[in-house]
């Protein structure tokens, strides 16, 4: 008997959702890079993730490779596209957090508003520790960059009112709902935000994240139940894009951290913070991710070779 | 071939005499297809029928083995295409290349490398289990003496042996035959002596073939030839059609239920790339799906470390979550007056909360009782983590003999548990800390600065 | 594991006003209520013309082509006795939202209709019934089987036959009640998807007993396998009942919101 090359057809699709002016996120009816069973959608994209202050507690690896720039976000970002053409830019305002710099919401949106005029590429948001502060940061950055299809990363179970009703509907920017490897709360968020009035097709999830090793079976099994709902299933309320704050997990775990004095068995340091980067990032991809956000350049190099071979 | 229910239910004398125990043919045939009964409970069924049928009913993925002694692997018999239906059980196998038209250097580069990545995480010895060597030379004794070399240099590693020659794979499958090693390398036109070979030494035998269609055809001869202890390879050599393979063969194995593709399967991501993050990248895909051997150029502790903590995860079973042993762990340069903190047995917790203290640069102590392997709440709500588990292990790991301190920092999700606890180890102060382990840091440093003062 | 399959009976002769908005073509009391069913989340509508000896030909075209205009997201169940009414009915049909399911096939004269189903790809409800209801679950498998037999020879996928094993009253057939669920469990091990009108369960009840009489067999009909049913799907209770068996079967993963879907 000749071979049957198997198949699987879904009813479901992710839905596609556009951030900035042309990123395309999403619109896949397959499992990720399933290209043998149908259309996979846009490709995933890779956005650099900086920050509103200088990074101090980064390794310094990269702080040898940023730290010229990484004093004035603008540069820092005009120095990553440079260097590295990525599909977006994160802007982390870890300046706002209450325990640091606590940086008013105001000062956060001047950040924003200054790299929005100066850059083109579309933004992804990310606030501070403090949900609370996040809420009233995330309301003033959206309102002085109302209509750029930003996504701003993220709406959480305690304040998914404020930051739905600013970014995602007076503001006209896009809303990511966070919750962390609980697939129940993931479906419940979507649904509250949609029924605040935020648009799906305004909407994009992050369902948590972790860096490999550090309990990232949870995340590989909670983005597939979420992606084999979406597809299988066809269950609307999970049928968004998801993106992964990649670079926010694996570089502050003892693999990355741990200089080559703490561990000198384990070889070059900078090696190693690329590998966890690298492997996470190519983990979350292989389960469902559309987005990925990274730090180190080379990661950046990698994981575009992975996604552009997986997709030729 | 799988039969589904109408497939056999065509098969059967349709007597509905219920002698099988099931109030019709259909009914039992329905049964049968979902392996929920025999084929021997129906009396009146064609011997042809009934050889049919017991073909159709064996796992729909072989569990095959390759190794010697304690290092004997297990690779295939899985049961599911993702973790959360039920498992994966046999977790790949990391596999190093040499070439025997390698240089020397090259060569020790590699030894070395694979001698020094040997480490234990949660419980798990790490290290590359299996030396691949592709004979590239066609030189017998070059092949065999490379392999020798390797084999007595790292005295963990079992070789993978590569040649489509036959007469090469012979001399080193005899040589080796004590290793249990693998032979790979049959192929449309050999494949009969190459099971020869295998058949002789017991050994798992990868088989290639150009694409899958080729290698479905080829695999049926080989099972008609007898042979069924077998390792898959259908070509691919770019990530794409690599991945493509790995996918629709395991696919055709679980849920088209034909057993021609039942078998494990290699993924050769050395020649997919020169690149060693792009490797990093390729064999983190084929840990998750669906490799059960992968193959890499080299492998020094960049590469190990995301790779092995990766594949734990993944292969841990959902229903049983990993727990760390129990003891205490010294974070930092902790000496006899730092902190001591306690918390649960689940490995996810400790990791998270041992990341924060090391975060924090706070030299420090966690002692881990024997919490049941659950969550701080989970375990506390099902008693066991609570006083007496936690006065127990300060008691086994003779903390009062090893640290001057006798303050005891509990989750501030147990805040409950402090008046028990000083009831139960007296002369201790329990000091309730953060309900959130990423507020550590912060809580630490108050901590101290408050005991100084 | 596809989710419970609900399909609206409230478009049925029987009901006067219905009856007499067919007679006389009237669209507006037809389409008052699908929107009504629709809302309250029906998937399939069933659309029950009887016999309709004289016009069927011409009757149902038209009430499933005015149907689909209005509701082109939801897909029907064409119930009839009349094969050239259920052909034409076919032939108009639009699959965007689905295949239409034939109401229904039997093991004794209206066998015919799985022929119908498999030459137009159709669904169809198999009732395990000959000659009026089953007198046991031999029977019931009995006919299950036959009509199998002629789908194979047929060529039609069971896995487009709901098999309907005959709901029966409580009121009168106490007893048989245990039987039917044992029906569906049988059925259902068989690897077959399965229907039945709730309806006929609470039938001659009183009124505020119906709704709670449907929901209670349904849940238990659920656990025995049942994966749709004919229903009012106005039945808040029930329709909440099928969400939340959805849920404790993991056909649909939960949330706090899961009833608002």
């Amino acid at each position: 008997m000749p071979y049957k090359k198997p198949s699987q057809k879904f009813g479901g699709k992710i839905r596609e959702v556009t951030i900035g002016s042309g990123l395309k996120l999403g619109g896949e009816s397959t499992l990720p890079f399933y290209s043998f069973d149908g259309d996979t959608g846009a490709k995933p994209a890779i956005g650099m993730e900086i920050w509103d202050i200088f990074p101090e507690s980064w390794p310094q690896s990269l702080k040898n490779i940023f730290g010229e720039y990484a004093h004035d976000p603008v540069k820092w970002a005009k120095y990553c596209i440079e260097k590295s053409n990525p599909d977006f830019i994160c802007i982390k305002l870890e300046g706002a957090s209450p325990e640091g710099n606590n940086k008013s919401p105001e000062e956060c949106a001047a950040v924003v508003k200054r790299l929005a005029d100066e850059i083109t590429l579309p933004l992804v948001i990310a606030g501070c520790d403090s949900d609370e502060k996040n809420a009233s940061v995330f309301t003033k950055v959206a309102e002085a960059v109302p209509d750029k299809n930003y996504v701003f990363l993220s709406a959480v179970e305690a304040n998914y009112k404020e930051v739905g009703a600013a970014a995602g509907m007076a503001y006209g920017n896009i809303v990511s709902a966070e919750s962390s490897v609980d697939l129940n709360l993931a479906k419940q968020l979507n649904i509250l935000i949609t029924q605040l009035g935020v648009k799906p097709e305004r909407m994009v999830m992050n369902p948590g994240c972790s860096a490999v090793g550090y309990g990232f079976e949870y995340v590989v099994t909670t983005m597939d139940r979420i992606r084999l709902a979406a597809l299988d299933q066809n269950d609307v309320t999970l049928q968004m894009p998801i993106i992964s704050p990649v670079s926010f997990e694996t570089w502050k775990v003892k693999e990355s951290a741990a200089t080559e004095n703490d561990m000198p068995e384990w070889g070059n340091q900078e090696a190693r913070g690329i590998a966890m980067e690298v492997a996470t990032a190519a983990g979350v991809l292989a389960t469902g991710s559309n987005a990925v956000i990274l730090r180190h350049p080379r990661s950046v190099e990698v994981i575009r070779n992975f996604i552009e071979e997986l997709t030729a | 071939m799988a039969l589904n229910g109408m497939e056999i239910y065509k098969m059967l004398p349709k007597k509905n005499c219920k002698e099988c125990g099931f109030p019709t043919c259909l009914a039992f045939a329905m049964k049968l297809a979902q392996g929920g009964t025999q084929a021997e409970k129906c009396p009146y069924m064609s011997d042809d029928a009934r050889a049919k049928l017991e073909e159709a009913t064996a796992p729909l993925m072989k569990t095959v083995k390759f190794g010697t002694g304690d290092r004997i692997y297990s690779l295939g018999g899985e049961t599911v295409l993702f973790r959360h239906e039920k498992t994966f059980v046999n977790k790949p196998r990391f596999a190093v290349m040499f070439d025997d038209g390698m240089n020397e250097d090259e060569v020790t580069k590699k030894i070395n490398n694979i001698n020094s990545v040997n480490y234990t995480r949660i419980s798990e010895e790490m290290f590359v289990e299996i030396a691949a060597f592709r004979c590239s030379t066609g030189d017998k004794q070059k092949f065999i003496s490379l392999i020798k070399k390797v084999v007595q240099s790292c005295s963990k590693v079992i070789p993978m042996i590569i040649t489509e020659d036959t007469e090469i794979a012979s001399a080193a499958a005899e040589e080796f035959s004590s290793l249990g090693p693998i032979l790979y390398g049959a192929n449309e036109q050999n494949y009969e002596t190459m099971v020869s070979i295998a058949k002789k030494y017991n050994l798992l035998l990868g088989v290639k073939a150009p694409d899958q269609a080729n290698l479905y055809d080829l695999v049926q001869k080989i099972q008609n030839s007898g042979y069924r202890e077998l390792l898959l390879d259908a070509g691919g050599r770019n990530l794409k059609t690599a991945f493509d393979d790995v996918v629709n063969m395991r696919r055709t194995a679980l849920l088209s239920q034909d057993r021609t593709f039942g078998y494990p399967s290699v993924a050769f991501v050395c020649d997919m790339t020169k690149d060693k993050m792009m490797e990093v990248a390729m064999a983190t895909l084929f840990v998750e799906k669906y490799a059960s051997i992968i193959v890499l150029n080299d492998m020094d502790y960049s590469m190990a470390l995301p790779l092995f903590a990766l594949r734990q995860n993944i292969y841990t079973d959902p229903q049983r979550p990993m727990r760390i042993e129990q003891g205490i762990y010294r974070i930092g340069q902790a000496d006899e007056k730092s902190p001591l903190l306690v918390t649960v047995d689940f490995a996810l917790t400790y990791f998270i909360v041992s990341g924060e203290v090391e975060r924090s640069k706070v030299p420090a102590w966690i002692l881990i009782p024997d919490a049941g392997g659950y969550s701080v709440l989970t375990a506390w709500a099902s008693g066991k983590f609570n006083a007496k588990s936690i006065a127990k292990a300060i008691k086994d790991f003779e903390v009062e003999g090893k640290l001057k301190t006798r303050e005891l920092i509990i989750p501030g999700k147990v805040a409950v548990l402090k008046s028990d606890i000083e009831d139960e180890l007296s002369g201790w102060k329990v000091i309730v800390g953060t309900r959130e382990a990423a507020a550590l840091p912060a809580f630490l440093k108050d901590y101290l600065q408050e005991r100084a003062s | 594991m596809a989710r419970f399959l609900t399909i609206g009976e409230r478009i049925h002769v029987i009901s006067p006003v219905i009856r007499k908005a067919l007679q006389e073509r009237d669209p507006k009391p037809i389409i008052d209520r699908a929107r009504e069913q629709v809302e309250a989340g029906a998937h399939y509508l069933d659309v029950n013309i009887g016999p309709a000896d004289r016009d069927g030909e011409e009757l149902m075209p038209w009430v499933v082509k005015l149907l689909q205009q209005e509701f082109p997201n939801t897909p029907l169940c064409l119930d009839t006795a009349n094969t050239k009414a259920l052909e034409a009915g076919i032939k108009v049909y639009d699959r965007k939202a689905g295949k239409p399911i034939i109401n229904s096939a039997d093991a004794g004269s209206r066998i015919g209709m799985i022929d119908l189903a498999a030459q137009y790809d159709a669904m169809v409800i198999g009732l395990c019934a000959k000659e009026g209801i089953p007198r046991d679950n031999d029977e019931r498998i009995q006919y299950c089987t036959e009509i199998l037999d002629r789908a194979m020879s047929a060529g039609l996928d069971p896995e487009n036959i709901l098999f309907d094993p005959l709901f029966v009253v409580v009121k009168g057939m106490q007893d048989k009640q245990q039987e039917v669920l044992e029906a569906l469990r049988q059925i259902t091990e068989m690897g077959f998807k399965t229907t039945g009108g709730l309806s006929n369960v609470s039938n001659g009840c009183p009124k505020e007993l119906r709704g709670l009489i449907e929901a209670t067999f349904c849940a238990m009909a659920i656990q025995c396998g049942l994966t749709s049913a004919i229903i009012n799907p106005c039945n808040k209770m029930l329709m909440d009942i099928i969400k939340t068996a959805d849920v404790i079967k993991g056909r649909n993963l939960y949330c706090d919101s899961y009833l608002e879907l």
